[in-house]
């Protein structure tokens, strides 16, 4: 069984402190359980969470939708978005399966990126080790004010920003990411036709701004 | 913030329809959905703009064929087939169709087993096509009261298979025959194809869809790579709707795929998919080549007992469906032209039902199964052995004046078993055109004081051959081994020869 493996890398450096942390550890559940009425969905997706503020760690490994359980986060400290892809980059190693002589491997994992700040790490030796794993698509999602679009658009060419980083407006992010999960679980296996770039998904709310 | 839109019909003029725009529609792979205020219908409309080409079709589906389909005889039953559009509308370049509301029993009513999380949700295919959902170690699975037993997934099996034949029959292919393109509700027996909107209409442009991963017919994918309008691309037609029908059944009568085996056609994903589904595409049971075998221990749990080709092999979908089987995933699979078209898998699969018997095992899954012809008949999914004698009934139909030759239809006796015209009379056929009182039983099968008995309730002209006897309706005639039975001696009328089984 080929799996699709989707990666939440979720800022939670100390600016995310009070509204936004509740508004994404919500937005995670919210998304679990929409994600719970797609058999699609439930028949491929795999989910893994990493957060990042001083460090980065994987608190989530890659987890069917079945089993999958949030464990609690709390926003404080800096912003290690270098480490988070370097780890994201490690995690791929070692959870994504290739395809060998033996055994049918998973599918390109999806990544979503969502932060409010400006990384305080060396992020572009993370970036470059990430830039070495294939990924279906990765989307970046620069949430409120305080959030670099334009660094972010170095990272992917898929980035979407929140005017603020309110309860709404992460709460409309997630349920977009739960839809796009939807989507591509069920149009992965089109082989050769795999969706690649956010024009396929499905359109984004209107919090959301596609930034081009 | 809710607000009630009008939109008008491209069709006909003054007609106008209403739905709720709360800023949320559903989203669909490429539509948005919006409720009528009264929840009658839907408005799906398109995200792109649809062109001259599309309108057209579009245009034809609502006004001439649903004038085909629907507005004739027999159209009432074809209505619960599909959940068919009835009206176009246009708002500024956007199209939309109007589509009635699906029917109640297509939502559930309990959904998962152990939770609320999708009770009054649609009754999407793939939930009842998938093994883990019916996997009791499984945390999402269904509850039981939605799974229905073995029996319920022929009858749906004949439902889709009938709104095939009768699109083919139009001279439309579908082009999207997937779990996802169908509601299944086993509680009913029930089934309707939705999103008509695909359909490929005869000298029309066809719709650029390519169709549902799991169904696309290996044509289709080995040619995806040229140009749309090059001459060698196969697109979808209705010979690729047989393979997706033949899929569907396949996957509703064992929940696993028919081609997705362990074998490596490539070490890069996405060309070992594209490969292993298309040009070198191989049905995993193929009796002679055992590369694509499924292999067990890279498989989740939650996929068994289904995924174990040899515990419950297709073979115990018995031997009209084993022959289509092989006929669809032998050779018709890379050979379109020689794939069983519609019609053949509706007889296929009633005359299966014929062959069922109850589980005697009142906690069996399953709770029916096809007699295998063996002299020591057990249900295959719990193991529970039939009990006592079981009655053959092999049916005949008369060649020439002395000359009799079977049917290859057998009929298997049960207690309350009942006997119809389509067996008593070869010109009555099984099918959605039976009038209401063909549908009547003619008599029936029971276990009386130790004896197996046919109770003749309609039957005029029933005659026990082998002992020479006329037996009058009301009356009964005792069933046992070697007996030769007339069920009728008007024009088509049956011979049935009884054989005991298990004895």
């Amino acid at each position: 069984m080929r799996r699709l493996p989707v990666y939440l890398l979720l800022d939670t450096s100390g600016s995310m402190t009070g509204e936004p942390i509740e508004a994404v550890k919500n937005g995670v559940q919210v998304m679990i359980s929409s994600l719970r009425q797609n058999p699609q969905a439930i028949e491929t997706a795999f989910i893994s969470i990493i957060t990042f503020d001083s460090t980065a760690r994987q608190l989530v490994p890659l987890t069917d939708l079945a089993s999958f359980q949030m464990v609690d986060i709390k926003a404080t400290g800096t912003t290690s978005l270098g480490e988070a892809l370097k780890l994201v980059a490690t995690c791929i190693d070692n959870e994504v399966a290739k395809t060998t002589q033996e055994q049918k491997g998973d599918w390109k994992p999806l990544v979503f990126i969502m932060t409010d700040g400006i990384p305080t790490d060396e992020w572009q030796s993370g970036l470059e080790e990430f830039k070495k794993r294939k990924t279906a698509y990765t989307v970046a999602c620069a949430a409120g004010s305080g959030a670099d679009s334009n660094l972010l658009k170095q990272i992917t060419e898929n980035v979407v920003s929140l005017d603020t980083a309110d309860s709404q407006s992460i709460s409309k992010f997630f349920s977009w990411v739960s839809a796009s999960i939807g989507v591509t679980s069920t149009k992965v296996e089109d082989a050769g036709k795999e969706v690649t770039g956010i024009g396929e998904l499905p359109p984004p709310p209107s919090e959301l701004n596609i930034v081009t | 913030m809710t607000n009630v839109k009008s939109v008008s019909s491209i069709i006909h003029s003054g007609k106008s329809y209403q739905y709720i725009d709360n800023g949320e529609p559903m989203r669909g792979g490429m539509k948005d959905v919006y409720f009528a205020p009264d929840r009658s219908y839907v408005i799906a409309f398109y995200r792109d703009k649809q062109d001259f080409n599309s309108k057209e079709r579009l245009t034809k589906l609502v006004t001439q064929y649903y004038d085909s389909f629907f507005n004739r005889e027999g159209g009432e039953y074809y209505k619960t087939v599909y959940s068919w559009p009835t009206d176009v509308v246009q708002v500024g370049s956007q199209i939309g169709l109007i589509v009635p509301t699906y029917r109640k029993n297509f939502f559930f009513a309990k959904g998962y087993a152990t939770s609320d999380g999708i009770k009054g949700k649609e009754k999407q295919g793939l939930w009842f096509a998938s093994a883990k959902f019916r996997n009791k170690q499984f945390a999402l699975r269904l509850d039981e009261s939605e799974l229905g037993n073995w029996l319920s997934y022929f009858q749906i099996a004949v439902k889709i298979a009938r709104g095939v034949k009768r699109l083919h029959a139009a001279g439309l292919a579908h082009s999207d025959l997937s779990y996802k393109n169908v509601l299944i509700d086993p509680v009913n027996r029930d089934a309707t194809i939705i999103d008509i909107d695909g359909l490929v209409v005869p000298g029309l442009y066809p719709p650029d869809v390519i169709g549902t991963a799991d169904f696309i017919a290996p044509e289709v994918l080995s040619t995806k790579h040229l140009e749309l309008r090059d001459p060698s691309r196969k697109h979808a037609n209705r010979l690729t709707d047989l393979h997706a029908l033949a899929v569907m059944i396949y996957m509703y009568l064992l929940y696993r795929h028919p081609l997705k085996g362990g074998k490596i056609n490539s070490l890069d994903t996405e060309e070992d998919d594209l490969l292993s589904m298309g040009e070198k595409a191989l049905f995993i049971e193929h009796p002679t080549d055992a590369s694509n075998r499924p292999k067990l221990d890279q498989q989740p749990k939650s996929a068994l007992p289904w995924a174990d080709i040899s515990k419950l092999p297709y073979t115990i979908t018995g031997p009209y469906l084993k022959a289509l089987f092989d006929q669809a995933f032998i050779v018709g699979l890379h050979n379109p032209q020689q794939r069983p078209n519609a019609d053949m898998w509706e007889q296929a699969l009633l005359k299966t039902t014929d062959l069922m018997q109850p589980c005697a095992n009142p906690a069996c899954d399953q709770k029916w199964f096809v007699f295998d012809n063996s002299t020591s008949p057990k249900c295959p999914f719990c193991g529970t052995p039939i009990k006592g004698t079981l009655p053959v009934l092999d049916l005949y139909y008369q060649f020439k004046l002395t000359v009799w030759k079977p049917e290859n239809h057998r009929l298997m006796v049960y207690h309350n078993q009942y006997l119809f015209q389509w067996h008593v009379n070869r010109n009555i056929v099984r099918n959605e055109r039976l009038t209401a009182e063909q549908k009547v039983p003619v008599g029936y099968f029971t276990w009386f004081n130790n004896k197996w008995v046919l109770v003749n309730q309609k039957l005029s002209s029933l005659k026990d051959l082998t002992e020479d006897k006329v037996i009058p309706v009301g009356s009964m005639v005792e069933i046992t081994d070697g007996k030769k039975l007339l069920l009728s001696n008007e024009d088509g009328g049956r011979v049935v020869v009884i054989t005991m089984a298990n004895k």
